[in-house]
Order: C-alpha cells, then structure tokens, then sequence
C-alpha cells in the first residue's frame, strides 16, 4: 500500500513549530538540582530542560561553570565563551559557595524541594567533603533521585584518583581504536563521551521517575562516560568474545554494508550507503553504470563488502561525484532510493531550510543576549515539544528569584547570605562571568 | 568556616556503600522500573528504533518484536567473518530481552492481530519510511483512534515534517554522521572527514527517543493522553555539537577539522607513549600546572605560549605544546605516566589513560568488577560475550535477561496470553512462521 497523499500535511500539522509555545511541557512540575560542571552533568539537567522540566543551577559565586571561559579568542562574544550555552538553557543561575555551611544548608533546602539532583564531581565528593551526598539529602528527601555522572563510575578500581574526560573515554573503551584508519588515532571531533553519557543518564532518570511515579520512591542513578561508550560499540565486544580479535578499523567504510563511503564534490564531500541489492542496482544505474549491478564481484552484499570489491565500487562511485556539487549527487541519489547526504558544516546547517522548519536550527531572541542560533532539542514531541525558553545567564543572575519564589526567604535574609558569602553573583571584571557590556538590567527577576 | 568537614554518614564509607547497594550480582533482587510497560518493537532493518526498544527492555519494559515472515533483515547485519547460528553479530548484541513474533502486514489478518496487540500498548516504535505504516492503516493518527494512550515513536533520517521529509531515502548510520555535522569535524585537516567507527547516530537516536518516550509516560501519567514523537539519528547527534552553531551565528567562525588539535582546549590529545597512543589533557590553569609538573617541566607554565588558555588554545601553540609534551612521553610507558599522574599531590589534576584495542579494554578488571560485560551461555546461541546496560540503578536496576531469540520464537506464547489462544490460522498461514 501506497503513503497517503495527505500523511506529511498532517504530521506538519502535528508537529507545527510555530505552535510549540502553545502547547503543555512534558516535564512540568519537574524540579532539577543542578550541581555540575562543564558538559557531563549540565547536559543531563538541560535535557531534562528541553523537555519542560525546572532546572536551578548552581555555580560558585565569582567565576562560575569553566566552560564560560572555553576556547580561544574565536569564542567569546558578548563577554562570554559561545560554549557555555549548549549546556545551559533555560535555567535559574543561582552562586552558591558550597565549601560554606550556610551554602550547604542552602543545597539541603533546595534539594528538599526537587525532584532530581544532578551532579558530576569525583565520586564521594558532595558527601564527604560537602555534606550534601545521596545519603544525606535522601534523609531530607526520600522521593529524591539522585543522578550522578562520573568517568569510571562511583566504585571499581578507577574510580579513585582518575578523572576522565570526553577524550580519555574515547580511549580507553576501544571506540578511537575502531575509528578511522591507519595508525595515527583520531579523536572524535566533539566531545562525545560526554553528550552521550549526559543523554543516557537523563533517560535513566527518568526511568526512575517512572518509578517514582508508580510508587513514591526514589534512589540513586549512576552514569559513567567511559562505561557509556562501551555500551555503544555495537557488535565490537560479541565479535572479540568469538574470535578473540579486534574488530578491523574500516575508514569511511563499513563492515556489514558496501557500497560506503565518503565521496568528493566539487563544493565538499557527500556521504553515500547503498546497503540493499535493490539501492545497489539504482546507484549503478544514476551513476552511469548498470553493467556493475550484473558484475558478479558485486552481486551480493557480502560479495560488494569483500575489500577488493568495495574499493572498485569506492573508485566509480568518486569518479561519478568528483565534477558534482553536493547538492546534485544528493538530489540525484534520493530521486533513486539511495542514501546520499551532504557532508554538512555549521554554515550549511545554519541555514538549511529544512533544519529550520523543524527548529532543529532554533533562532530566539534572549534578554540578555540578543538573537541567537542554537541547536534546538532533538526529539520532536506532537504534544509536549521540547523548547528552548532562553539562553544561558551570568552567575547567580537569578538568586533573589530562586530564593524568594523556592525558598521563600526575605531580602533581610538573603543581604545576610550575601554578607557572609555563602550566595554571589559573577565578580567584576570576570571574563565569562557577567553580562555582556552595556547590559542595563534586562532579564531580572526580582 | 570555608573548607569545615561535615559530619560523616553513620555508616561504611561511600565507596563502600555505593558498591553494595549497585552490587551487580544482586540486581536480579530488585524491581525493575519499566516493567508495567508494553512495547511494540517495529524497526524492520532500522538499528536506532532496535536501539530504542532495547533500552526500555533493558530498564524492565514488556518488548514484543514484531517481523515480518522470514525474520528481520536487520538479522543478517554483522561482520562478514563471524556470526551465531546465521544471526549477523550486530543484531545478535542488541535484540535482547525481547519477545519475537512474526506478522505479515500485508494481510488483513496481520494487520488486524497488530491493532489488537496497539490497543493494550503503551509503547509502539517503528523504523520505517515516514508515512509508510500509516498507509497501511497502522499509523499514528490510526491507532490513536483505538488507543490514545499509546506514546508512538518514529525513526526516520530526514523525520516526519520538513521540507526533506518526502520521498526520503533509508537511514545509514554514514550519513546521518554526515548531515549532523560530526563527520565535518571529525579527522585532520588536510584528508577527508572520517565517522565514528561504531554506528553512533543509532545510539544517540535511542537515547533521545527512549528518554523522550518517559517524558511522555511521564505526562501521560497526568493528562491520559499519548502522543507521536519524531526522531532522527541526524539530529540526534547534531544537538551533541556544543558550540558549533552559535559560533557560526557569533563570529562567523565555522567549526572545521582540527584532527589531534582542539580549539576550544588544550592540551586534550593524543601523544605517543613508549608502548603506544595515549590521551592526556590538562587544559584549566591548575591543571596544565599539574600536567608540566609530572613531566618535570615546570618552566612551562610560564612560558608566554603556553601561560594561559587563551594562549594554549592558538593552534600554532597547540602543535609546539603537543611535541613537547610527546619528547617526554615517548620515553615512558602508558604505566609509568597513569602511576606519575596518580602520586602527583596536586593542585590540579591530569586526566591520563591508553588507547586501548577492544581486547586490551576486555583485560581491564575495572569493567568486570562493575558488571559491564558478561559471559553467558545461552540455550539458543551458545557462548557469548555481551556488553551490559550502561546505567547503575539502586532501586531498580537494569538488566540483561536473554539475548535475541529467532523470528517468531514467542509466537505461541505472546498469542496465548494477548489472543485469549493460539489460532491456527496465525501461527502458519498469516505469520509465515
């Protein structure tokens, strides 16, 4: 049976962006604690953001999160490193000193109010060094969950004394070692073990909010980024158990599917899979060469994947797209079924109509900042569409607000906190840390 | 008062605590979070909807595996020198804990045995061509009809709406690498882009679909009503880009390839130890300090290319920077350097390990301890090595209960406790078992 002639009309109707704003959040209701750092732990919180969710995040007064000040000239803009936004939308920036009593006893109050606590710091860290770990704030709070993302996880022998970055995870899973070719590795260009990991331990919470929702109870939910790459080397770990080897680095190839590869274009690079006999037959014919599809080293896939084979399929298929533009190889591959897409840079993206109609590329218009592009969130939910509300804000921008509307305390109170340095706002002069120049008090909530 | 202990938890230590209570030998005496759910698992020759039902079939949810005669063909993807029982390795390592049935959707039959199985669904996620379920009567806007509960899922390369979203091609891992812009800056400069060697737009595709589906339940739980949710691998790995469009908005810049180099830190790379790659990265101030301590260059960190992050981050600075640091880390092993890096006092911290093979990482008693991967010897498919559920849970746990099982193995099973019986007519005719 044949797609009805009306199915895109109606799913653009379904999913109209133009009406995201009118429609309920998903996650209302929901209070996240965001005590973490950089992008393993931020992420996780700002997730749960997109999908409608509360997040209250906290900084040391002064400085703040180091990815304010991430990068090289190229970066800052508006008195801010670009990357600190990705990770942060949407949230309440309250400065909390945490080494202070007062600042813990402030965590203790908010964590009593949240729903979910989100942290990334070395395992044992809030409990042992703040007073603020999982067994102290389940005793103020039983309905807590609790999600921690750490590199190694929060026990085993890694656990102590190694930190772990996005890059090391990449390394010591095995992922860079089946990545590429040859023997220089290459390091995978974003910082994927974190994304990943912080995407994984916002589903796991919740999973255990779908818990809690069934019987009240919440618990403890770890996420570790080297164990988060492991998990996602699909057949890697069956394949070394059988044969006792490394499974080969394939380059641009690939193990189960030939042709494919990463072509060059007169204006970039295409990537191109024909994983079927049926596309297979359809790249020989747009490419010019049906006498391929009847060749018997290519009649099979497992035929087209043997090396030798896949690299004569390599030589036709680049010779066909060397004098085309990305944008003609493409047409021309999806005109016959086949998968061709554009090798896409951030200057293709930002104004690809298509990403745009689906606010995947999401254009907003901050306070504080002014216009923005970012990234809008993945998923696109038909009732509760996750959102961007606005972007990310100078340390402690919001604490009267938090502190008033969820702690209910009085200015006479929080002059006090501010006196003994247990709340603050960015310090002066702070790179990354305060508004952009010429900011005249946008944005306050009071 | 800046720095006062707190009063320890009555108690063993943390690390202690935290290890019984995730204890993975013990998993199996917990709850699961997900097992009130019913899911229908409809991704034909589609790894990320696989991936997505995996997920919530490893956190505890009901997954019914619906193929068609014949078995998936995603059954036959794997490597060309190893397979189980004619099960491609690929589709061996994921398809676990499932129920598998065959349906042949281009019957009446069939489709009438799918919506009955829709009605008492939680969950339905599909793979195919946009539009393509819905022609047959098995959409969406069909099935919330006789359920609208139901949280349906659709994983497609281009999504359901867009310009691009008709008459689009199947999904590839390749290219969805390639339209999320990863690809793009993945790999040196001066050669051409180079993928992630795992399928992980399939993976990202999962996370945000599975978790998107909770968000569902979540508000279902509230409102009664369920929804469509529309993801692509593409996507999904684009919105783990960081900067790279707001920097392309703020400056103009575009994000290219800097193979071993970092433009936002550094150091943060890849050198040559005595036996092989090593990362290491030290890149706040505290931490480079740290870093030119445990290789005795203390000189560094004041050096005017190197005594900032600004500084560090200059690509010219970055190539100086790494040779320097691989003069002395090509006289050490990867040993020496990670038991330098665990006896330096601090301030500051080195974030330090090997590249490993996979079958170095399988060595590594760290994993085994913590339950990441398992041996099991199953009835079906014999000996196998499977990776874990990546999550720690301490209430409710995820697990592995069995790996895939053939096409239509569960088919008396799930028709006798959803079809009130077997029917002849279904278990031969119609599911071409």
């Amino acid at each position: 049976m044949a797609i009805r002639k009306d199915y895109f009309e109606w799913a653009a109707r379904e999913f109209n962006p133009a009406r995201i704003h009118e429609k309920p959040e998903a996650l209302r209701g929901i209070r996240v604690l965001d005590l973490s750092v950089i992008y393993f732990g931020p992420a996780t919180a700002d997730f749960l953001g997109e999908l409608g969710a509360e997040v209250v995040k906290v900084e040391m007064p002064g400085q703040g999160d180091v990815t304010r000040i991430l990068g090289n000239a190229s970066f800052f803009w508006k008195n801010i490193s670009v990357a600190f936004f990705c990770a942060n939308h949407s949230k309440y920036h309250v400065g909390i000193d945490m080494h202070r009593a007062a600042g813990q006893e402030l965590i203790r109050q908010l964590a009593a109010r949240s729903d979910i606590v989100v942290e990334n710091f070395k395992a044992g860290t809030l409990e042992e060094k703040f007073g603020i770990g999982y067994r102290q704030l389940r005793e103020i709070n039983p309905r807590l969950i609790y999600v921690a993302n750490t590199g190694f996880g929060q026990w085993g022998p890694f656990s102590r004394g190694r930190a772990s970055y996005d890059g090391l995870a990449q390394a010591v899973s095995g992922l860079t070692a089946i990545t590429g070719a040859g023997d220089v590795p290459t390091k995978i260009g974003n910082y994927l073990g974190d994304w990943f990991g912080a995407c994984m331990s916002a589903l796991a919470a919740l999973a255990a909010l779908h818990w809690r929702d069934r019987t009240g109870e919440g618990q403890f939910v770890e996420m570790a980024q080297c164990e988060g790459l492991l998990r996602a080397m699909d057949w890697t770990w069956l394949y070394a158990g059988l044969t006792g080897r490394d499974r080969a680095k394939a380059g641009n190839g690939d193990h189960v599917f030939a042709p494919s590869g990463v072509y060059r274009c007169a204006d970039g690079y295409v990537a191109l899979v024909a994983g079927t006999d049926g596309e297979f037959k359809a790249l020989c014919r747009f490419i010019g060469r049906p006498a391929l599809a009847k060749d018997p080293r290519f009649e099979t896939r497992d035929a087209r994947r043997r090396k030798e084979h896949a690299r004569a399929l390599d030589l036709a298929i680049g010779a066909w797209c060397a004098g085309r533009s990305r944008a003609q190889v493409e047409a021309r591959a999806r005109k016959a079924g086949v998968a061709a897409a554009p090798v896409m840079t951030a200057k293709d993206q930002i104004t690809d109509a298509h990403l745009r109609a689906r606010r995947t590329v999401w254009e907003h218009h901050d306070p504080v900042y002014g216009p923005m592009v970012e990234c809008g969130p993945a998923p696109k939910l038909s009732e509760t569409p996750a959102r961007i509300r606005w972007a990310g804000k100078p340390v402690g921008f919001h604490n009267e607000f938090v502190l008033k509307s969820i702690l209910g305390l009085d200015d006479e109170q929080i002059r006090a906190l501010y006196a003994e340095g247990a709340v603050g706002r960015w310090a002066e002069g702070r790179r990354g840390a305060g508004p952009p120049e010429g900011w005249k008090g946008e944005g306050v909530l009071q | 008062m800046k720095g006062e202990r707190p009063r320890p938890v009555d108690g063993p230590a943390w690390e202690e605590w935290i290890r019984q209570a995730e204890d993975p030998a013990r998993v199996a005496d917990k709850p699961e979070a997900l097992d009130d759910l019913l899911v229908l698992d409809l991704s034909l020759g589609h790894y990320g909807a696989l991936l997505t039902a995996t997920y919530l079939a490893e956190l505890g949810a009901e997954v019914i595996k619906v193929e068609p005669p014949g078995g998936d063909p995603a059954r036959r993807w794997g490597p060309a020198d190893a397979s189980v029982n004619g099960e491609g390795l690929a589709f061996l390592a994921e398809a676990r804990n499932r129920y598998h049935i065959t349906l042949d959707l281009g019957t009446a039959e069939g489709r009438r045995v799918l919506k009955g199985l829709a009605a008492r669904a939680d969950v339905l996620v599909e793979g195919y061509a946009p539009g393509h379920l819905d022609g047959l009567g098995l959409g969406y806007r069909q099935l919330r009809k006789i359920n609208p509960r139901l949280v349906y899922v659709a994983c497609s390369a281009w999504g359901q709406f867009g310009p691009k979203a008709k008459g689009q091609p199947a999904e590839y891992d390749l290219t969805d690498q390639a339209l999320s812009g990863l690809l793009h800056i993945t790999g040196a400069p001066e050669s051409p882009p180079v993928k992630v060697g795992s399928w992980i737009s399939a993976y990202a595709q999962a996370a945000w679909g599975s978790g998107a589906t909770l968000a569902a339940l979540h508000w279902r739980g509230q409102s009664g009503r369920g929804q469509m949710i529309d993801v692509t691998g593409a996507e999904a790995l684009m919105r783990y880009l960081e900067y790279t469009l707001l920097l392309q908005h703020a400056s103009g810049h575009t994000r290219e390839r800097t193979g071993l180099y970092e433009i936002a830190v550094f150091p943060y790379t890849f050198v040559r130890a005595k036996d092989g790659w090593v990362f290491i990265a030290g890149y706040t101030d505290p931490n480079f300090g740290a870093l030119c301590r445990i290789m005795d260059r203390p000189e560094l960190t004041r050096d005017p290319r190197f005594n900032t992050t600004l500084q560090r981050t200059q690509l010219e600075n970055e190539v100086q920077l790494r040779d320097e640091i691989q003069k002395w880390s090509v006289n050490h092993t990867a040993d020496e350097i990670l038991a330098r890096v665990l006896a330096d006092p601090g301030p500051g911290i080195v974030v330090f390990g090997p590249m490993n093979l996979p079958t170095r990482t399988l060595e590594e008693a760290h994993w085994w301890e913590r339950g990441c991967f398992k041996r099991v010897s199953d009835p079906v498919y014999g000996e196998l090595l499977l990776q874990m559920p990546a999550w720690r849970m301490t209430r409710t746990p995820p697990r592995l209960k069995w790996p895939c099982r053939p096409a239509g193995y569960h088919q008396d099973h799930v028709f006798q406790k959803y079809g009130g019986g077997v029917k002849k007519s279904l278990t031969r005719g119609v599911t071409g078992r």
